[in-house]
């Protein structure tokens, strides 16, 4: 075996990543483990003295705390709708665009400018510009159609389809963007054998365009569900978790339990749950991609 | 048709409102007054004034310091993000690296953490050992994200170039430092603005980190919103002016690199993994 | 530079449990050309590159000019290739890319200077120095490659089927151009092709490859005439060799029924009195004119003479001239 060749390719290679590794596996492995000891523990930063280790207390704890429960609904739920919709929304869009054939770019940046946005200051706005009661612009547009006033964030079940409202908006232009692309190239031939072939637009869209999209909506999809389940700063200034735990995701409970109620250890328990369901998830959605 | 295209046009006018609404709604704001604000109906025709802009950048409220703080979080986050992420990239996209696999999947792994698992244990481990509030603290948090990110962005970027490149370098003796340098850099160039627009990005829009291990020395434009907003009223305007000259910068960028981006976006997408 | 000689023993190369070499033992004398023939798949390219020093080898020993390089970097070995994508650096002008590998070794400016319009000179491509690659046609960007490789004055000049992206009259072309290149620097050449009409009409000596062996090395006119194995005499020639089992309606009176037949078109004659077929078609290529005949269930081909012109369908009558006439063994396919 002519090593030379092989080794010299191969201590350039670690040379060369070895530095982002290292700095990759101090900065996650080791505060990921330090965050599953820590849920074993009690610190209630109120007040230190009263911690010490508590196995799996915490997490005992975790199985008869409704709002805990409340809180992976809340969860699951808000993941799944805005996942849901941005998918629907962004193909319809981009189908609905390819057709027009001006002004595709001044769709474009349109669509740039909710993604480049920091969540919190989506957040901020919808909830001070838009959702706002007595001079939020959508409370005008609800009085001025004779359908009322509405507590958008302030009453339970509105609030959480306000956030996951937010999130939708936010996050639409990227499967929109995506998915318009993936469209832009798929190749014209295939659709001009279809209609030699006698298919209509719908058989065309059923059997043609969604099989070849397939991979390009999987990948969205899987990406989409990351952000979902970390989202933090919209609600956060949306809503803040509330009102109550209305709008209390995993995310937020954990937040709120260690840096607002100081009860780090519960946090940390709460925290790694969501680890492991995010995880779990894409676990799942990447083998459900590589089974294709 | 006319009827349809009339629809198709309709629905796309309607896209870019709703999406570039809240942003126009925030910039009008912030040229109100705050009993314009508060009006209702809301007014669209008011007097314009500077005001909030003024209170927002001098001033007890001014938000400069954390423009700067932001800079300087977001700048450093960037440099050092692609110093690491430009040769590890190339390694595990191009070299034949020992457990190649693996560590791809180790980088992809990272980018799928939740923050809120991380901030715990990092708020706990900072305030050990000092380094909450100061910038080598909350950059090195930043860099968990950014890095993996990086990295993977730019991996979908590298494999763009063909396979010969290297190769040929090889038999014109440049060896291997002066292949990356010469021969494959130059043709990345594209790949690493667009992934230098995004780190930038997603750095200087982060929340979490920024308020959980920030505090008073380094506190982002993003926690510095929160100023406006007290138990006892929101000052709306204000708020709205220090939210536009706070993302001002980021949709700058954006519409200046808008075709890089929806480029990064799509090839980052395909390939898989990337965050934003 | 001294032209170099190459010497290759015993060389394996393994990708796991896939074998893509079995054992190669391979000859270069300085100045030759030599060129590596074969179908996709025989192991050519990877032997090329195991020259250039881009693929490590499982056993065995490569020697330049005597000197052991199997272990030695590709940018130690004094080896230019041209690629089949050319691999140009398209971030560089035509004249960066040539006086790429000078500067790299820190040549004088001046010397580089001079030595990229010597090389763009012989190429023929000196009013595109200040162009991008991007900005040529597949042809100047074969000629840049080309240029870039010679600059160097290398002592062993490596083409990886470097003709197989040209239309083909550009192809003709370009092929006189390489030999009368080679010739003109007196370097050592070692060509890849499939396509059989390079090889024959460039080489100085060939090496046939098979699945991963070589099965044959000679002059284009040995392998031509006397092809080792049925697999390399059906590889030459356009049209092929018909290749006919030794048991076939008609033939058997020739050498038994295990054997393999070679016979060239041109060697098929019709006749008045002889073996029965059919024609099914009658080509016209040019100056030449072919017949598919079909004998029972076989189809052979032939090369018709001034004058003749079967109809399609009309029975004739074919007669094998005895002297041209090439046996193989059935079971081994090598030449009896």
């Amino acid at each position: 075996m002519s090593c030379a060749i092989r080794g010299g390719e191969r201590r350039f290679a670690l040379a060369l990543f070895l530095p982002a590794l290292l700095l990759l596996v101090i900065t996650t492995a080791l505060p990921l483990i330090y965050l599953v000891w820590t849920s074993f523990l009690r610190i209630d930063l109120s007040m230190p003295w009263l911690g010490g280790f508590a196995g799996l207390d915490n997490y005992q704890k975790l199985g008869n705390d409704p709002r805990f429960w409340n809180s992976l609904g809340l969860t699951l739920i808000y993941t799944g709708t805005t996942v849901v919709l941005q998918v629907v929304l962004g193909l319809s869009l981009a189908l609905l665009v390819m057709q027009v054939k001006r002004g595709q770019a001044m769709l474009r940046i349109a669509a740039i400018l909710p993604i480049v946005l920091a969540p919190v200051v989506a957040g901020l706005f919808w909830r001070s510009l838009v959702l706002a009661p007595d001079f939020g612009i959508l409370d005008f547009i609800t009085r001025w159609l004779g359908l009322g006033s509405y507590n958008w964030l302030g009453e339970p079940r509105l609030a959480l389809a306000s956030v996951i409202a937010i999130h939708t908006w936010q996050w639409t232009p990227f499967a929109f963007l995506v998915l318009l692309a993936s469209l832009a190239a798929l190749p014209p031939d295939i659709y001009e054998a279809a209609r030699l072939d006698r298919a209509n637009a719908w058989q065309r869209f059923w059997h043609i365009t969604l099989p070849m999209l397939r991979p390009a909506i999987v990948i969205v999809v899987i990406l989409r569900m990351v952000t979902a389940l970390s989202a933090f700063a919209a609600i956060f200034a949306a809503t803040g978790g509330g009102p109550g735990s209305a709008t209390e995701i995993l995310n937020l409970y954990a937040y709120r339990l260690s840096f607002t109620e100081l009860s780090v250890g519960y946090g940390a328990a709460v925290a790694t749950v969501l680890l492991a369901v995010t995880l779990a998830v894409a676990f799942l959605l990447f083998s459900f991609r590589r089974k294709k | 048709m006319k009827a349809r295209n009339l629809v198709l046009l309709a629905i796309a006018v309607l896209m870019m409102l709703v999406w570039t609404f809240p942003v126009l709604w925030g910039l009008v704001t912030s040229l109100k007054t705050e009993k314009d604000v508060l009006a209702y109906p809301p007014s669209v025709i008011f007097e314009p004034t500077l005001r909030n802009y003024a209170d927002v950048f001098r001033g007890s409220q001014s938000i400069v310091p954390n423009l700067i703080s932001s800079v300087i979080v977001s700048g450093l986050t960037t440099l050092l993000t692609m110093i690491l992420a430009i040769p590890a990239a190339y390694a595990l996209s191009r070299l034949d690296l020992p457990f190649r696999k693996g560590a791809g999947f180790y980088v992809l792994a990272t980018q799928m953490l939740p923050p809120v698992g991380l901030v715990i244990p990092y708020f706990l481990i900072l305030r050990r050992i000092g380094w909450t509030d100061t910038y080598q603290g909350l950059v090195l948090v930043y860099l968990t994200f950014a890095l993996p990110f990086a990295i993977w962005l730019l991996v979908s970027y590298f494999e763009e170039i063909p396979r010969e490149m290297e190769e040929a370098a090889l038999l014109d003796r440049a060896g291997r430092w002066r292949a990356l340098w010469h021969v494959i850099l130059p043709q990345a160039k594209g790949g690493i603005a667009v992934t230098v627009i995004f780190v930038f990005l997603n750095s200087w829009n982060e929340f979490l980190f920024a308020v959980v291990l920030g505090g008073n020395n380094v506190r982002p434009v993003t926690v510095a919103m929160f100023n406006f907003i007290s138990l006892e009223q929101t000052q709306w305007a204000r708020l709205a002016a220090a939210a536009m000259a706070g993302m001002a910068p980021v949709i700058i960028l954006g519409l200046m690199a808008q075709k890089h981006i929806v480029k990064g976006l799509t090839v980052g997408a395909v390939k898989g993994g990337g965050r934003r | 530079m001294t032209a170099a000689s190459v010497q290759m023993s015993g060389i394996v190369k393994k990708h796991g449990a896939v074998t893509a070499l079995a054992g190669i033992d391979l000859e270069v004398r300085p100045g030759e050309f030599f060129s590596l023939l074969g179908p996709s798949g025989s192991g050519k390219t990877t032997t090329l590159r195991i020259l250039a020093g881009l693929e490590s080898v499982t056993e065995g020993r490569v020697l330049l000019s005597g000197k052991d390089v199997t272990n030695a970097e590709p940018g130690e070995r004094d080896v230019a290739m041209v690629f089949q994508s050319y691999a140009l650096y398209p971030h560089m002008t035509v004249s960066e890319n040539i006086s790429f590998p000078l500067r790299m070794i820190h040549e004088k400016k001046e010397e580089i200077e001079n030595a990229v319009r010597d090389a763009a000179a012989r190429v023929r491509i000196g009013h595109l120095l200040d162009r991008k690659p991007g900005q040529l046609s597949g042809g100047q960007q074969q000629r840049v490659a080309l240029a870039r490789a010679i600059v160097r004055k290398p002592a062993l000049f490596l083409l990886d089927e470097p003709l197989s992206n040209l239309d083909a009259k550009l192809r003709l072309e370009t092929r006189v151009e390489l030999k009368r290149l080679q010739r003109a620097l007196n370097v050592t050449a070692v060509y890849v092709t499939h396509d059989q009409e390079e090889a024959l009409s460039l080489s100085d000596r060939l090496a046939v490859f098979m699945d991963g062996r070589i099965v044959q090395v000679g002059t284009p006119e040995e392998v031509f005439s006397k092809p080792a194995t049925v697999d390399v005499a059906g590889f030459l020639g356009n049209p092929p060799m018909n290749l006919i089992p030794g048991g076939t309606e008609g033939f058997q009176s020739l050498k038994g029924p295990d054997v393999i037949l070679g016979i060239r078109p041109s060697a098929v004659r019709i006749v008045d009195e002889g073996v029965h077929a059919t024609v099914t078609m009658v080509e016209a290529l040019g100056e030449e004119i072919y017949a598919d005949l079909m004998v029972g269930e076989l189809l052979v081909r032939a090369r018709l003479r001034e004058g003749e012109r079967p109809a399609e369908k009309a029975q004739v009558r074919i007669h094998l001239d005895p002297t041209a006439l090439h046996v193989f063994d059935k079971a081994t396919g090598k030449r009896l």
